[in-house]
């Protein structure tokens, strides 16, 4: 059992003024077996009413909407959580187990699957630390070549990417093996940005690993978000109106 | 006239032309993509209205009513604890393949647990008299306002057709929809969302807002805030929404949730939704219930959860999925129809006896390869009904959309849509494949 404090920030800037903005965050940690959220602060600029409701994967969304000009919206949180790795939930959907948008694979996935699932036999545990090590080997950590709408099929043809990518290739090919898997995205080894690393299911409960650091995950580890795919877990969504032209997005995380 | 039997309502009711004529100058229309270019078309309108007996329409109506609150039953188990699946009544791949289920409803409960609020059941009837359904159309269904126009112009056209016969008078459409919107409201007006006039049923959109009463409304008037569904007036206040009827699928009704490229939706609506501060008619995720490959399974779901017998049956349909059904399917392929689960509108449709030898075994080995993509049924000879074409009467397929609206308590509109195929060979009627429609008389 670990305590962490953390802190995340995101600054939205856009080259001209825009208005009938409307967001939803999902950046407030949701409170689970593994994790207890002992206090949270968010803040949003430019000042603007929110609600908050628990989506179907059981992520906490803030939802709002400015309906004047600005040119920026900033938001960050605080909080400390306690996380203890140990525990586990243990409440399955069924969806968990379906390939979805980003996951479904392609015939070069599909192709790659059936000639690794002979070579090994094992308990869901044993197959995804298995997979694990055969895509650090296989796939290139690489920034830039990838971006947030790169399918598994795709970053898997490309053997590179990112820790989304790696995250997206490997619930793949568990739920290609029968086992559920989910994406989560967090905050983990305070490298300034977000991190994604993915769960599975044991049979009897969910179980962390990182493929991209292809390592188990542990009290330093902490979840923002849960979902099927990156889709569902998007930190920030929003749809707003003007005529900018580029909108320029820093991140800051922290994690101690 | 109550012992009406249809084969002998074979005269035309009114002049053709004339009537035709009206619809035009009404603006009645329905668009259609084909290749990418967007067409207008006239949804021709034909004379010889259809006639269904008193006895024949209770036993319909009572039919449709089980089946539909079954099939709302079946939406909420699955939105929820999942039990016919736990049960082992419907194999779970079944309901999570299925591009109609959205995770991202999941755990949401609508105002009074209505789902499908308003229901398009297609129903044949065969050549014995029997009626099947054909199938479930649960997430939009669209066609209500054609024969309620069309009645209005014979109307028009022929003064005394409703004196002289005893049909059920079908102008109280707009009040069931009303009814049933103002029982899924959350409180504020009610509003009709239309992706806007280049879409395949807007004259029924604006027909129909027209006619219960409610604002119709696109997308770039609504915002959610504080997650409540506003529309913006022009005096720049807002009034609250309490019930949305939106006509634009799913997958672009909020951007945020959903598509993220749609522009035709509503940013956070499910946030609005989920939180109960509005309705929506039809729920979000209903596709779940009214996919092809479900609708084997929807006698099932009667006797699950309502412990009753069937009323109406379905087309006798086959699962390549089990093995026992694929084997029946390999062999008996050129006398069935073969349906794509995930097309509509009569695309994804292919009959059997139309392919070549070679056809054939290509298609066997598609299904062979995704036996879960396609449902098999056994052609059913349903009967002609008399339409007019230049001055003659021929006899052409025809089905029934009838109209089942879920509030309070659930009631079959007394009309529905009865669409025909012009083409004498074709068994296919939808409206995008160029069919024709008429009036539907439910006698008294």
């Amino acid at each position: 059992m670990k305590k962490l404090n953390f802190s995340f920030s995101t600054k939205l800037t856009f080259d001209d003024y825009v208005h009938d903005h409307s967001f939803a965050l999902r950046i407030i940690p949701p409170d689970t077996e593994a994790q207890k959220i002992l206090s949270c602060s968010l803040n949003i600029s430019p000042t603007v009413s929110t609600k908050q409701t628990v989506d179907a994967f059981g992520n906490n969304v803030t939802a709002g909407y400015i309906h004047g000009d600005h040119r920026f919206l900033d938001f960050d949180i605080k909080g400390t959580a306690e996380v203890d790795s140990t525990k586990h939930s243990s409440s399955l959907m069924p969806c968990y187990l379906y390939q979805s948008e980003f996951t479904a694979p392609d015939d070069g996935l599909i192709k790659f699957y059936s000639e690794l699932k002979d070579k090994y036999n094992g308990n869901a545990p044993e197959k995804a630390v298995y997979f694990s090590d055969i895509l650090s080997d296989l796939i290139e950590y690489k920034k830039g070549v990838t971006t947030t709408a790169t399918t598994a099929a795709e970053a898997f043809a490309l053997r590179a990417g990112v820790c989304q990518d790696f995250s997206h290739i490997l619930i793949s090919l568990l739920r290609m093996d029968g086992i559920p898997a989910r994406y989560i995205a967090g905050l983990a080894f305070c490298d300034g940005e977000t991190h994604s690393w993915v769960e599975y299911w044991t049979g009897d409960h969910w179980e962390g690993i990182d493929p991209a650091n292809n390592c188990p995950v542990n009290d330093d580890y902490l979840v923002i978000s849960m979902g099927r795919d990156f889709r569902d877990c998007a930190i920030d969504r929003g749809v707003m109106f003007g005529r900018y032209t580029q909108q320029l997005q820093l991140v800051r995380s922290l994690l101690t | 006239m109550t012992q009406q039997n249809n084969k002998q309502f074979t005269k035309p009711v009114g002049n053709a032309d004339e009537i035709n004529e009206l619809l035009r100058r009404y603006g009645v229309k329905f668009g259609i993509y084909k290749n990418g270019v967007f067409n207008e078309q006239f949804f021709p309108f034909d004379p010889i209205p259809r006639v269904i007996s008193s006895e024949d329409f209770k036993s319909i109506e009572k039919g449709l009513v089980q089946r539909v609150n079954a099939l709302n039953e079946f939406l909420f188990d699955i939105y929820h604890d999942k039990n016919i699946v736990k049960d082992g009544i419907i194999p779970e791949n079944f309901i999570y393949i299925s591009k109609g289920y959205l995770a991202q409803c999941e755990g949401i409960t609508p105002r009074n647990k209505i789902y499908s609020h308003i229901s398009g059941i297609d129903l044949v009837q065969a050549k014995d008299g029997e009626w099947y359904i054909l199938e479930d159309n649960l997430r939009i269904p669209s066609g209500a306002s054609y024969p309620l126009i069309a009645r209005e112009l014979t109307r028009i056209a022929a003064p005394h057709a409703s004196s002289e016969n005893e049909i059920i008078d079908n102008r109280n459409y707009a009040r069931l929809l009303k009814e049933t919107m103002e029982y899924a409201n959350c409180g504020g007006i009610s509003a009709i969302l239309t992706p806007g006039r280049y879409n395949a049923a807007y004259f029924e959109h604006s027909y129909l807002a027209e006619h219960t009463g409610s604002v119709l409304v696109q997308n770039d008037e609504l915002f959610v805030e504080d997650n409540i569904l506003y529309q913006r007036t022009y005096s720049g206040g807002k009034t609250r929404i309490g019930v949305l009827y939106r006509r634009i699928a799913d997958e672009y009704l909020d951007p945020l949730t959903f598509l993220p490229e749609s522009l035709i939706g509503i940013p956070n609506l499910m946030e609005a939704y989920r939180s109960g501060n509005v309705g929506i008619i039809n729920a979000p995720g209903n596709g779940v219930a009214d996919d092809k490959g479900i609708y084997y399974f929807v006698p099932k779901m009667i006797k699950y959860y309502l412990g009753e017998e069937p009323i109406l049956k379905n087309a006798p349909t086959y699962l390549p999925f089990y093995e026992d059904d694929m084997k029946y399917v390999m062999e008996k392929i050129d006398k069935l129809v073969i349906k794509d689960v995930a097309e509509a509108g009569g695309y994804g449709v292919v009959f059997g006896r139309n392919l070549t030898k070679e056809k054939l075994e290509e298609f066997r080995k598609t299904i062979i390869a995704e036996p879960r993509r396609f449902i098999a049924q056994e052609v059913i000879d349903f009967l002609d009904l008399p339409i007019l074409e230049e001055g003659e009467t021929v006899m052409r397929k025809a089905d029934l959309r009838a109209f089942v609206l879920s509030g309070e308590t659930t009631k079959v509109w007394a009309s529905g849509l009865t669409r025909f195929s012009r083409n004498p060979d074709s068994f296919v009627v939808n409206s995008s494949q160029g069919g024709g429609f008429k009036d539907t008389w439910v006698l008294k």
